[in-house]
């Protein structure tokens, strides 16, 4: 499915990322803070300062009879643990692969290398396809490298705090192997449909607003009014919204031409 | 060999700019032609076109019998293109940026190394390969270029103002590539570019541009044949430089005759053929009276 063309593309394109110092900044602080510093403070919150959080009791009343298992400092965390850490996570593979398609596919523009690259012996689609993979594959490590982060901070603390560990649900597994794959093929797409018109890497990055934000207001949502994510709901949603990146894609492709490409 | 052919190749870009009109042209193979024109008179589209990197509104073109507008890619694997806006990566040295245009085109890694090494040592590049490209002069950058058309031995190069930027002593060293890929390889070259006295160095055809419209195209004597003013000859005696305008070097043993008869001492004489400048000059004064002539 891809030729050594393109593979030689896609290493270019993930090295360009992780020699420019900048972005690879941004690319490793921002899932910490999501994987690392958030649920710390949960988790410290809930442990030592529990009377801080003024309606615990109201979001534990919310909870449905068979969540309340364990004491309520238990609880709370594992409700916290798959049903708002998801939403935040879901975040990274947003961020991370807008970060690289804006440098992959506008950077180029804006840098002038697209053009030469242009004059290869790869159809527009093939190169475009080289492209997508490289942000895909940089967007997904990221996220499973933060996966792993999460899971080795949160049980040590946990541990550390309750003297037992809380194992990530089933919502988590569908997370990782189709909400957030899902998330980085859209944004991708999205970035890759304003890559004609954007003339800045920055302009570019901005479009994942559009992603970021309706997640956001799910966030707020979560803490006013609870509502719990069905497991089986993630699965749907990520091969939903894959599909619909997929076909969006292939339409952006198809109008892409050379002249197009090279405007400014 | 035919290996370019356009038939009333047009480009009308989307504002409305006609950039080429009706450019009919062939080049056979192992020529360097020269595409000549001040700024702005289509020659860079011209290169965009015959490579597919712009659409044409109406005409038709072949390159190695490919349609560079159906088939790019396939064309991109034997053709060469230097344009002056396709730039290459400021992180990556010298060298890397080669190999990875080497595997763009397909060559393994040993190929494009042993390439590499070859055109960066050619091109006196090789001390500073391992340096990142953001540390190159204009000219630097300029021969790596060269060198990333080259690297896999196209068969076509396409080199628009492949000099700017370059000092006199790169510009010898890359016509002698030039001059030397076309003379042993049979590699094509169409150059575009606005230094008329370059062009004349190495190209063996010209067409000049101006406009969008290529308004002659033959060899120097060719377009010599087309303005009027044949060879100068220059006569320094001890008074004078005498310069006579003649239409066959068989006229000046008369001329030199003369002046000794009338008693003059005659130093050296000289002929000079019209320069392609001049020819140039000519040729646009001819078309258009009110230009003048003196710009390019
Ligand atoms: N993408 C474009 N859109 C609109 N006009 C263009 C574009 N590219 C070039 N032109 C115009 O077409 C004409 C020919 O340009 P160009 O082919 O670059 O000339 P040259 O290479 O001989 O300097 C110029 O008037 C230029 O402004
Ligand atoms: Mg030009």
């Amino acid at each position: 499915m891809i030729n050594s063309k393109q593979a030689a593309i896609i290493k270019k394109d993930i090295f360009a990322i992780v020699s420019n110092k900048q972005l690879l900044t941004a690319l490793i602080i921002v899932p910490l803070v999501f994987t690392v510093f958030f649920p710390t403070i949960f988790i410290l919150i809930i442990r030592f300062a529990p009377d801080q959080v003024n309606n615990i009791e109201q979001i534990l009343n919310m909870l449905p009879e068979d969540m309340r298992t364990g004491d309520m400092q238990t609880t709370i965390i594992a409700f916290l643990l798959d049903n708002i850490m998801p939403l935040f996570f879901t975040i990274i593979p947003i961020l991370a692969s807008s970060i690289m398609a804006a440098s992959s596919f506008v950077g180029e523009k804006e840098k002038r290398t697209l053009e030469t690259l242009l004059y290869s012996p790869l159809t527009l689609t093939q190169m475009f396809q080289a492209k997508v993979w490289a942000s895909f594959v940089i967007s997904m490590a990221v996220t499973y490298a933060s996966f792993v982060i999460m899971l080795i901070v949160v049980e040590a603390l946990l541990l550390f705090a309750f003297g037992n560990m809380i194992l990530p649900g089933l919502s988590w597994l569908f997370i990782l192997l189709a909400v957030t794959p899902a998330m980085s093929l859209l944004a991708i797409t999205l970035i890759v449909r304003g890559s004609a018109k954007a003339q800045t890497m920055e302009d570019s990055q901005q479009r994942s607003v559009f992603l970021v934000l309706p997640i956001m207001l799910v966030i707020v949502g979560q803490f006013m009014g609870i509502v719990l994510i069905n497991p089986w709901y993630l699965l749907i949603a990520g091969a939903v919204l894959g599909a619909i990146a997929a076909l969006l894609m292939r339409g952006s492709m198809k109008k892409f031409t050379y002249e197009a490409l090279l405007k400014r | 060999m035919n290996v370019i052919i356009t038939e009333n190749l047009s480009k009308t870009y989307d504002g409305g700019k006609e950039a080429v009109k009706n450019l009919t042209l062939t080049l056979e193979q192992g020529e360097v032609f020269g595409f000549l024109g001040p700024n702005g008179a289509g020659k860079t589209t011209a290169v965009k076109l015959l490579n597919g990197t712009v659409s044409h509104t109406t005409g038709s073109c072949r390159v190695f019998d490919i349609d560079p507008m159906t088939k790019p890619e396939e064309l991109h694997q034997i053709s060469g293109v230097l344009t002056e806006h396709a730039q290459m990566y400021d992180h990556m040295t010298g060298l890397d940026n080669l190999l990875f245009f080497g595997a763009v085109f397909g060559l393994s890694a040993g190929e494009s190394k042993t390439r590499a090494l070859g055109l960066l040592e050619e091109l006196e590049l090789f001390d500073a390969k391992d340096k990142r490209l953001s540390t190159y002069s204009t000219g630097m950058r300029q021969r790596l270029s060269l060198a990333r058309a080259m690297i896999h031995k196209p068969k076509i190069l396409f080199l628009d103002e492949p000099t700017s930027g370059l000092d006199p002593e790169s510009i010898l060293s890359v016509n002698r590539m030039i001059k030397n890929l076309a003379e042993n390889e049979g590699v094509t070259i169409f150059l575009c570019t606005h230094q008329l006295r370059y062009a004349q160095e190495i190209c063996c055809r010209y067409g000049l541009i101006d406009d969008g419209i290529m308004f002659a195209n033959g060899t120097l004597d060719e377009l010599r044949g087309l303005v009027s003013g044949g060879t100068t000859v220059k006569i320094k005696t001890d008074t004078d430089i005498h310069e006579i305008q003649v239409e066959d070097e068989s006229e000046i043993p008369a001329i030199v005759k003369r002046i000794v008869n009338e008693g003059g001492n005659i130093y050296s004489v000289s002929t000079e053929k019209p320069s392609l400048e001049d020819v140039y000059f000519a040729l646009t004064n001819k078309i258009d009276p009110a230009r003048g002539g003196a710009s390019a």
